[in-house]
């Protein structure tokens, strides 16, 4: 029989939105039905932030963290496709998130069908700038006249306000043709992936990469179209905000804020719903038994305050916080680890070791021809680990702690007693060059312009001989550096850092060990 | 790996003449002691080529004859000069280009 493998990436899927992640309000009954069959990893750290340089991570199993950050797929990154490649393994890529069709990022190279979901989403949203919005649509009617107010007001964050309009006028010109949530964008890639499976040559094993951009925003569930309250906030009797404009949450009412997160709790609804759907199908074509499913996403979602997001609204600063950070990562091997949970820091660098170790365990060579993964494929360049021997209950744990970060601005550890955060380039929350360069990094492009010229990260972020070397005398603290207590600040409220240096120098010098020796390998 | 400890009474003597790799490093740092090990991995592959260190803040006069102002700071000793100076970590690749581009 063969083995095959279906990689489930739910964009910007916050871990603690999700029962399974002991969530009691936020209802996600497929995931967490899919988590009782599978092995429940509970300290899954993205490193590397944001969308790009996660998956990039993810795809080749190698950090970004130290070296490479949101750029293109380069000619000496090896991804999981290009070692499958040839091997008698199909790959499939389904996906609409939108940065890995960026033109010249080659995020597709090595699959053998790449089957791009529907448009429209950030970064291909002016695929619909053109058509003409019917009568009834209207942007101002989802902005409330205070955020417009703020925005307008603050040179800060107009650039912001003005890009989002367009955005929300694509966003209305597609959405405008939907009928239901049947035509969403994880419902239109939910077919297409079974349709892919339903074709599939059983002889031959797979892995199907189904990458999707939603839950991401815009934060639009049903509720907004079909006309009645979000079920997560009825009383709400305001604007809807279905797609806020990224800044300071100031800029918002705390009632406007929370609404923005049911919105975003509704919208992880929606998707559970397609996403069981799609393990039904899976079931019913009988793949449960020699597929393993793992789902996962790049990082959560800046949406307030304190826990929430730390001062800000959607990812206008290279923050590194647990509410971005930290990622669900849900395991299922058939036969072994069901309802298992473990407390091991894992990465997204482990994705594609453990996709590989499972994909090519000798039990998976198959009698055909001679598509079989022999021990001919060099995974020495793989920095992570794989799970499966945690998931068949051989270990604990692959490592001690997790680093996080965003590539040229922050770089963090995370502990099971302490949290980290060394700045390499604090921006100035009130400089508008740095807001403006980091939506130049997000869209690889000035606000306004084509996303993915492939300017931004190089204009901004460089590697420096400060990042990598030491100065004089004793371990200093940098300035704007924080520790926190992770028993009793999971999220990173409280900085302890002037409290306790010298557990702090003690992290610190801890991180950079491990940046080195990535840098370095 | 047989390493030189260079100062300032023995470094025009040890160096003179010779192809070589100097690092200036401090001893509590972590940047330093990744590098060192890739400079072992590099001097594997490439044993005919000499090896020095110098502790950057016991060695003051030197580290400011060479301005190294942090650690680590490699540099490749080509005839017994400076033909290249570079500051911070870095991979084999990248030291084996260095080395052999200068």
């Amino acid at each position: 029989m063969t083995k095959n493998v279906i990689f489930i990436m739910l964009d910007t899927l916050q871990f603690n939105y999700l029962g399974c992640y002991g969530n009691d309000w936020i209802k996600t009954p497929n995931i967490d039905m899919l988590a009782k069959e599978s092995t429940v990893f509970e300290n899954a750290y993205s490193e590397g932030l944001p969308t790009i340089p996660c998956r990039r991570a993810m795809l080749t199993g190698r950090y970004t963290l130290p070296s490479k950050g949101w750029g293109p797929l380069e000619a000496d990154d090896t991804t999981i496709a290009d070692m499958l490649w040839g091997k008698g393994v199909h790959t499939g890529l389904i996906f609409d998130t939108p940065p890995m069709r960026l033109p010249k990022y080659g995020y597709q190279r090595g699959f053998y069908d790449v089957i791009y979901g529907a448009h429209g989403h950030e970064m291909d949203d002016e695929y619909y700038r053109h058509h003409k919005l019917l009568k009834d649509w209207k942007v101002e009617d989802y902005l409330p006249d205070n955020v417009l107010e703020n925005f307008n007001n603050s040179p800060m964050y107009k650039p912001y306000l003005d890009h989002t309009l367009k955005e929300m006028k694509s966003w209305l010109a597609m959405r405008q043709y939907w009928k239901s949530d049947a035509d969403s964008h994880i419902a239109q890639l939910v077919g297409k992936a079974e349709t892919w499976l339903e074709g599939l040559d059983r002889k031959f094993p797979f892995l199907l990469w189904f990458d999707s951009f939603d839950p991401h925003d815009p934060f639009d569930p049903p509720s907004i179209w079909e006309g009645y309250p979000n079920p997560y906030d009825p009383e709400y009797k305001g604007k809807r905000l279905f797609q806020p404009p990224q800044g300071s949450a100031d800029l918002y009412t705390e009632e406007q804020l929370n609404h923005m997160r049911m919105n975003y709790a509704e919208k992880i609804t929606m998707v559970d719903k397609w996403i069981g759907r799609m393990i039904d199908k899976i079931k019913a074509l009988g793949l449960w038994d020699n597929t393993m499913v793992i789902l996962t996403s790049d990082h959560g979602h800046p949406t307030g305050h304190g826990e929430h997001g730390h001062g800000i609204v959607r990812k206008c600063r290279p923050w590194p916080y647990e509410e971005l950070a930290h990622i669900p990562m849900i395991v299922r091997v058939p036969g072994v680890g069901e309802g298992e949970r473990n407390s091991s820091f894992i990465q997204s660098v482990d994705i594609a070791p453990t996709i590989m170790e499972f994909i090519s365990a000798k039990e998976s060579k198959v009698e055909y021809g001679n598509h079989v993964l022999d021990d001919d494929i060099s995974l020495s360049d793989i920095q992570g680990e794989s799970l499966l021997p945690i998931i068949r209950g051989e270990k604990d744990k692959v490592r001690d702690f997790a680093i996080a970060g965003y590539y040229g601005y922050s770089w963090s550890i995370i502990r099971e007693d302490y949290s980290y955060i060394h700045w390499i380039r604090k921006q100035d929350a009130e400089n508008l060059k740095d807001v403006v360069e980091m939506v130049s990094i997000m869209y690889d492009a000035k606000i306004g312009e084509g996303a993915g010229r492939g300017e931004g990260e190089k204009a901004t972020t460089a590697q420096t001989e400060e990042m990598w070397s030491c100065t004089p005398g004793e371990v200093v603290l940098p300035e704007g550096d924080e520790l926190y207590d992770r028993r009793k600040d999971p999220f990173q409220l409280n900085n302890i850092i002037d409290q306790n240096p010298e557990v702090a120098k003690e992290l610190l010098q801890q991180l950079k060990l491990q940046m080195a020796q990535l840098r370095a390998s | 790996m047989k390493t030189i400890d260079l100062t300032e009474k023995n470094f025009d003597r040890e160096t003179a003449d010779k192809d070589g790799i100097l690092l200036f490093y401090k001893t509590i740092c972590p940047f330093c002691k990744i590098l060192e090990a890739v400079i072992e991995k590099f001097h594997k592959k490439n044993p005919d080529v000499n090896l020095f260190k110098v502790e950057f803040e016991e060695q003051k006069t030197l580290s400011q004859k060479l301005e190294v102002e942090r650690a680590p700071t490699l540099f490749v000793i080509k005839k017994g000069r400076v033909a290249a100076k570079k500051a911070g970590v870095m991979n084999l690749k990248e030291l084996t280009a260095l080395w052999e581009q200068n």
